[in-house]
């Protein structure tokens, strides 16, 4: 490119390429501003709170770093904390395992038919709010009137007090969110399968591979981003979890179901602290945080990048 | 390192200053200063919140309609907040004056009292009492002695200052099925008294001779520990609510006859949704515990003229806890002298009327009320037994800390009363929660 051409055509570029920025800030700018007002402004105000102890109704004294050591000598946090772990490893676990084994069961259903039903029916708890679900669940597994401790009965068998026994009262939350939850993580895990190029699996299975084969071999390794963006988000939905447990166990019984963000409520809406529950918001943010980064370190490991 | 020193001391002044501004935007700051009794008694526009489910703020709706009629320069925002607990209605409240929102008048109950009048954001109410004297006399010459009292014991602020006046009441007795009862052939108690043993041999033979349970056992604070507790001369804490008593050997007695009641099959597991009013309309259930909030529920399910209202049965004498709904205007309102008007429209015999006939959840202050057709008109037999129970009943004690103390407390009461732990040990480790609660 010599000078003079450069002097004739730098202005004309440089007004599209102004255009072109002005048009992507245009574009932009919606979803800027609700990331900045429900987004990046209460996390900010977040890490502001936690610097000061506040009861919501008295003014707000400036505590400095006080909230965030408290966090280290909280005798309740190792629990919650790995109750929130146990929670969100179970519930990861679970969702993909059975999210991918009913998209590949529902992917090879033939009838058009059937197919949309067993989508929409898979899908539909998902589209309940976490209350009636809960209340439904309540229902369900009421110990005397339920349907299980009823059907229990009647073929001999003694079924558990599920929310008020410590052992069985974080299991039945897990089991309630796979119900709830599943459809959301079958639906990614179907859009991925279907992602898979069919001559692909022709080609294996001209090449004489038997169906364990092509699915450990060539689906699996095509669905692994599928897996991985599926990995984090239920991770990440998990770790928050506080609906259920709100409303079934209220964290009890001993403690034995609160997680970390049932934690966090507690302190900040019936102890008044509001100051130290936007500590345990950071330290939330913080454990995401770390080990969303972790997965995308380990990914590459385990994901087929094209 | 005293530039370091500075420096830190700049960045945490500054993030102080942003703090503080922005809590100041988000119209946090409580306290505040008194304005004194602001605005037209008759004009201006009020927010009053209170504690109300769909079915109640349809009933209160009715009331508001009629305040409105007579004072139509007032333009009465009335807010129902379905919290299901005083608890949570409490903490709602604190999070939306926190949030800004200008609420002029806040119905609280018992288990908030303590916590709005700690933090300085009520208006003192002597110079509006002083206004109207002979109004406020008449109001409480009529209404329940030992409710002024109560009102002036536990829900004075700090200093001793007036800020609440008490509205209806709630203490505890039991609706039993007749139905149930006459099949079982177990006579009703006698002038609604009978002890724990007769409750339990009555449960026993309803069991044996129709199937039905005797009642439903929970963890609720007011209707479900403390009358087992009163019942047996028991509380929470102790009669200034300064000291925990939840650990007392009465106390631990109470929780090991309800857990032996649920051994029993007297009562159903706790611990999912059981349906009381389905499970008593159809004949399985043969009590319900509540104060006069239940008798909404009995209409709705056409039980009245089967179900008679008895007391609670008794281990050493008759006991009931007690809570009151009481008004109050914030420090912040704008319009405290319209916010006093309603306060008064809420005091008058007409209101007192509305809510016993259509409101039907508390039992009104006025005594004149309690004896009128207004309350026994269209309710089970016995509901003046709800108002008679004044007289031996026990201040629900919530503490400042109210909201985590209950947590405790029915924490500890679900733990024994389904098996999971033992009565002593149990209670022994809530009690050491609840000093943690008053130091």
């Amino acid at each position: 490119m010599t000078e003079s051409t450069m002097l004739v055509r730098r202005p004309g570029a440089m007004l599209r390429r102004r255009r072109t920025e002005a048009a992507g800030w245009m574009f932009v700018s919606p979803a800027l501003l609700l990331f900045l007002v429900f987004i990046a402004g209460p996390f900010a105000f977040a890490i502001v709170l936690a610097l000061f102890k506040w009861d919501l109704l008295t003014d707000p004294q400036f505590i400095g770093f006080d909230n965030f050591a408290a966090l280290f000598a909280d005798p309740v946090l190792p629990q919650v904390l790995g109750n929130t772990f146990v929670f969100a490893l179970a519930s990861v676990v679970t969702h993909i395992v059975f999210g991918l084994l009913l998209a590949i069961a529902v992917n090879r259903v033939v009838s058009r038919t059937l197919n949309y039903f067993l989508r929409v029916a898979i899908f539909f708890p998902f589209l309940i709010s976490w209350a009636a679900v809960s209340l439904l669940w309540k229902y369900v597994l009421d110990p005397t009137f339920g349907y299980v401790a009823q059907y229990g009965a009647v073929v001999g068998i003694d079924t558990p007090n599920f929310f008020t026994d410590p052992a069985w009262a974080l299991p039945a939350i897990i089991v309630i969110d796979l119900w709830h939850t599943l459809g959301f993580t079958f639906i990614i895990m179907l859009a991925g399968l279907q992602t898979v190029p069919t001559e692909l699996l022709e080609a294996a299975r001209t090449d004489g591979a038997n169906a364990w084969q092509t699915f450990w071999r060539v689906t699996l390794p095509l669905m692994s981003p599928t897996l991985f963006f599926a990995t984090i988000i239920t991770f990440i939905g998990a770790f928050q979890i506080f609906e259920p447990i709100q409303i079934i166990t209220q964290g009890g019984p001993n403690d034995a179901t609160k997680t970390i963000v049932m934690y966090l409520y507690e302190r900040g809406f019936q102890a008044f602290d509001m100051g130290y529950a936007a500590a345990v918001a950071i330290l939330v943010f913080v454990i995401v945080m770390g080990v969303t980064l972790l997965q995308f370190i380990g990914r590459r490991k385990w994901v087929h990048e094209a | 390192m005293h530039k370091r020193h500075k420096r830190f001391s700049r960045i945490t002044g500054i993030i102080a200053a942003v703090a503080a501004t922005s809590l100041a935007l988000a119209g946090c700051s409580g306290g505040g200063s008194s304005g004194g009794a602001e605005g037209d008694p008759e004009k201006g526009a009020l927010t009053f919140v209170y504690m109300g489910d769909a079915d109640q703020q349809k009933a209160f709706n009715a009331l508001f309609a009629e305040f409105n009629k007579q004072y139509p320069g007032i333009k009465l925002k009335a807010q129902g907040i379905p919290s299901g607990d005083w608890s949570v209605f409490s903490n709602t409240v604190a999070t939306r004056l926190a949030g800004g929102q200008k609420i002029d008048i806040i119905q609280v109950a018992t288990e908030g009292q303590r916590l709005f009048a700690s933090k300085g954001v009520l208006e003192p109410l002597e110079p509006f009492i002083e206004q109207d004297q002979d109004y406020v006399d008449d109001y409480f010459a009529d209404i329940n002695p030992e409710l002024v009292e109560f009102n002036e014991q536990f829900a004075s602020g700090p200093d001793g200052e007036t800020l609440f006046i008490p509205g209806g009441f709630n203490t505890m007795g039991l609706y039993l099925n007749k139905t149930v009862f006459e099949a079982a052939g177990v006579p009703i108690p006698e002038e609604g008294n009978w002890t724990w043993d007769e409750f339990e041999a009555a449960g026993t033979q309803i069991k044996e001779k129709t199937g039905a349970y005797l009642f439903g056992a929970g963890s609720g604070y007011f209707t479900d520990v403390m009358p087992w507790l009163t019942t047996n001369g028991a509380s929470t804490f102790n009669d200034d609510w300064s000291e925990p008593t939840y650990d007392s050997p009465e106390a631990v007695e109470s929780a090991e006859f309800v857990r032996k009641l649920v051994e029993e099959g007297l009562a159903p597991e706790p611990g999912g949704q059981f349906d009381a009013e389905t499970q008593y309309k159809q004949g399985k259930l043969a009590s319900i515990g509540g104060g006069r909030w239940p008798t909404i529920g009995m209409r709705n399910i056409d039980m009245v003229d089967d179900t008679v209202i008895v007391n609670f049965p008794t281990k050493t004498g008759n006991g009931s806890p007690v809570g009151w709904d009481a008004w109050n205007i914030a420090k912040k309102s704008e319009n405290k002298q319209a916010a006093w008007t309603f306060i008064k429209f809420l005091m008058s015999q007409e209101a007192g009327e509305y809510f016993a006939s259509i409101g039907g959840t508390i039992v009104p202050a006025r005594t004149s009320v309690v004896e009128s057709d207004a309350f026994t008109e269209n309710a089970p037999a016995g509901s003046t037994r709800l108002s008679d129970a004044m007289a031996f009943a026990t201040p629900i004690p919530s503490i400042d800390r109210g909201a985590e103390a209950q947590k405790a407390i029915q924490e500890a009461w679900e733990t024994i009363i389904t098996g999971n732990g033992d009565a002593a040990d149990t209670l022994a480790k809530a009690q050491k929660t609840l000093e943690g609660l008053v130091e």
